[in-house]
């Protein structure tokens, strides 16, 4: 009886081993499909819909032209006519993103190393206030600079009715903001400006510059401060000499992360940036939602403003890998 | 006299007490060791003369000069951290010169210097590593190499050798000290290990608490502990507590004869501790109290022979040196222990703190 059963029994537990090996290779199967699909479908839609061909008055569709990225860098005419006007664009992008991206990480870094200096309550306090602050949309953020750089509400009006415009009059500072563009003949304004719009876009990721220089500032150690206190270094010299280089990377990688972030900020951009002076995300989206309703040139600029994000992070990782050894 | 002087300092932490009322002198040219277990506010103490801790009250000289408001950065003493603080991004000889540079000395100077102090802290040639690629006992060099490099009035370390392995500390002990000689710059060195602080030490200031136990030279602390928590601390001790009687100590019933308890009044509750390298073993040549002992163990540690005793007093260790004439005791065996005269260190009974 217990020969019989035997091999049985065996066969059995080998057939219970194949399932369970194959139930687990289909469920690994599974999420790498999931992760593939998520993942590299939408950039490879984008990219292929990039190479289609717009059908005058009506849709699009699908092709293999590069007419789309011959208009992004010189124009649709060329080479009859040139026209840089998209390379314009990805120049405004790269321009308010690098700004805005520095003057974050400028100015959050002397506030988060203030708050490591605190006690843990208050720095946990902090944290959550600021983590807190990311739930705020962009549209929420940019209506609310909306509003406080209004001309008729906001700064401006406090500037004039506390007499700082007749100051700047007096003083002859206000032709030279007239000359950056931050003043009409009457008032100072920033609406549109540069000004307003690295500010902006600024505002937007203070608190992810904030919690991306926590930990390093956090893990620094402290007693490298007080070693070079002993030894002459005044508040100037210890910034300089030992804070800083202990630093320098997170500093440049979290103002690389949030650069290329900010290439992709649309509404700031669409509200407070001059119309001469608008980036490829705004044109990318002015392609493919906005009057042209033309998907494969959308897509082209999408891609370019992509790749330019890509080299960026290269870069930035081959520097900071030099900087390191 | 160019020394540097404490004056009834305080530090308060919120409600706690780190330091109380301490008065200090360090001799120009010493080396004085804060010795204490850890929380005792040696190195609050060591914080407050570096210029990293401002005192609650109280008042810093150096020479005649007051440094109480003093910032760190311009009383300028040379500090080693216990973890050393080393720049990472520095190689080892930028971290050597690194005051100098600061303090504008033109490089040339400051390369030479750099060279002679790596020579000095036995580092020559490298100058150009970094400091990841180094041993816990090169990165002290370095440290020290460091603090020495701006030629300190005072020279100051917190735990210097609490990162480095048991064999590389005792090197380093003597190594420190014959460099301190050598220089003869004014330090001081917070430490827990009595054995680190008599290795090293001019003068040894033994702290509890926030407050100063005793000062004085090793020897004098050892062989002459002020209070029982001295005695305690900086070596071995077996401890009694008994009553004063015409001059003699009861304990549990026996008593005890010595030439110490003479400023006590009669009934007075003491402390009494004894050496365990004092007491006699099976000798009744030698004056003082007899005792009868029993043998419950024998620990050989190698150098000393640990002889555990039962007596009529209580517990005692006995040890002795090798060499030392002994017969072969074993466990179990009854024998006759004798407390010399002056073996004992009698105390007041220590106040019975509320914590």
């Amino acid at each position: 009886m217990s020969a019989i059963s035997d091999p049985e029994i065996l066969a059995n537990s080998a057939l219970t081993g194949r399932s369970r090996l194959s139930q687990l290779s289909v469920s690994k199967l599974v999420i790498w499909a999931l992760v593939l699909f998520l993942c590299v479908t939408p950039f490879a839609l984008i990219i292929a819909v990039s190479f289609g061909e717009k059908i005058e008055g009506a849709s699009w569709e699908w092709g293999f032209s590069l007419a789309n990225y011959q208009r992004v860098f010189v124009g649709a005419n060329w080479p009859e006519e040139v026209t840089f006007l998209y390379l314009q664009n990805l120049y405004y992008s790269l321009y308010y993103a690098v700004l805005a991206a520095i003057l974050a990480v400028l100015s959050a870094f002397p506030f988060t190393y203030l708050m490591t200096g605190l006690s843990r309550r208050a720095q946990s306090a902090w944290l959550v206030f600021i983590l807190s602050s990311l739930s705020l949309s962009e549209v929420f953020i940019v209506m609310g600079w909306d509003v406080l750089l209004s001309n008729r509400s906001g700064l401006p009006m406090v500037v004039k009715e506390t007499g700082l415009t007749d100051w700047l009059k007096a003083v002859g500072w206000f032709d030279t903001l007239r000359e950056w563009g931050l003043a009409n003949p009457r008032n100072v304004k920033f609406k549109t400006s540069v000004f307003a719009t690295v500010l902006t876009m600024s505002y937007l990721v203070w608190p992810y510059a904030v919690i991306l220089l926590y930990p390093p500032l956090s893990r620094m150690d402290r007693s490298m401060v007080e070693a070079a206190q002993t030894m002459g270094a005044g508040p100037w010299t210890v910034m300089r000499t030992v804070i800083l280089p202990a630093v320098r990377l997170p500093l440049f990688g979290a103002t690389l992360l949030l650069f290329v972030f900010l290439l992709g900020v649309y509404v700031t951009v669409s509200v407070f940036a001059e119309p001469a002076k608008q980036t490829m995300a705004v044109s990318v989206y002015s392609a493919v939602r906005g009057a042209t309703l033309n998907a494969p040139f959308g897509a082209a600029q999408a891609v370019i403003l992509l790749i330019t994000a890509g080299v960026f992070l290269v870069l930035g990782q081959w520097m900071s890998r030099r900087a390191a050894t | 006299m160019n020394g540097l002087s404490l004056k009834g300092i305080y530090k308060v932490f919120g409600s706690a007490r780190a330091v109380e009322n301490v008065h200090l002198d360090f001799a120009e040219g010493e080396l004085t060791a804060l010795l204490g277990p850890s929380g005792c506010g040696k190195t609050t103490l060591l914080r407050m003369i570096a210029g990293l801790e401002t005192p609650t009250s109280g008042s810093l000289h150096l020479g005649s000069r007051d440094i109480t408001a003093l910032a760190a950065h311009k009383r300028r003493f040379g500090m080693v951290f216990q973890n050393f603080a080393l720049f990472p991004h520095l190689n080892v000889r930028e971290n050597v010169v690194y005051s100098l540079v600061i303090s504008g000395t033109s490089k040339s100077d400051a390369i030479a210097t750099g060279e002679r102090l790596l020579d000095l802290v036995q580092l020559q040639g490298y100058g150009d590593r970094r400091v990841g690629q180094l041993s816990g006992g090169q990165r002290q060099r370095v440290a020290i190499a460091r603090a020495l490099a701006q030629e300190p009035e005072v020279f100051l370390l917190d735990e210097p050798m609490s990162a480095l392995d048991a064999k590389l500390r005792e090197d380093m002990q003597v190594e420190l000290r014959l460099l301190q000689q050598r220089l003869g710059v004014t330090t001081i060195v917070v430490t827990h290990d009595q054995r680190e602080a008599m290795t090293m030490a001019d003068k040894i200031v033994v702290m509890s608490r926030g407050k100063v136990e005793q000062v004085g030279a090793p020897q004098d602390i050892y062989h002459r502990p002020e209070n029982a928590f001295v005695a305690d601390f900086i070596g071995k001790a077996n401890f009694y507590d008994g009553v004063v009687e015409d001059g003699k100590l009861r304990v549990n019933g026996s008593l005890l004869e010595t030439n110490s308890p003479a400023n006590f009044i009669n009934g007075s509750d003491v402390r009494i501790a004894c050496r365990p390298e004092v007491p006699c073993l099976g000798r009744r040549d030698v004056a003082g109290s007899q005792l009868k002992a029993t043998v419950t163990f024998v620990r050989d540690v190698g150098p000393a022979r640990d002889i555990h005793l039962k007596t009529d007093i209580g517990p005692m260790v006995v040890e002795y040196a090798r060499g030392e004439e002994q017969d072969d005791y074993h466990v179990g065996q009854d024998t006759i222990v004798t407390l010399p005269l002056d073996g004992l260190h009698v105390f007041p009974e220590p106040r019975q703190d509320a914590s």
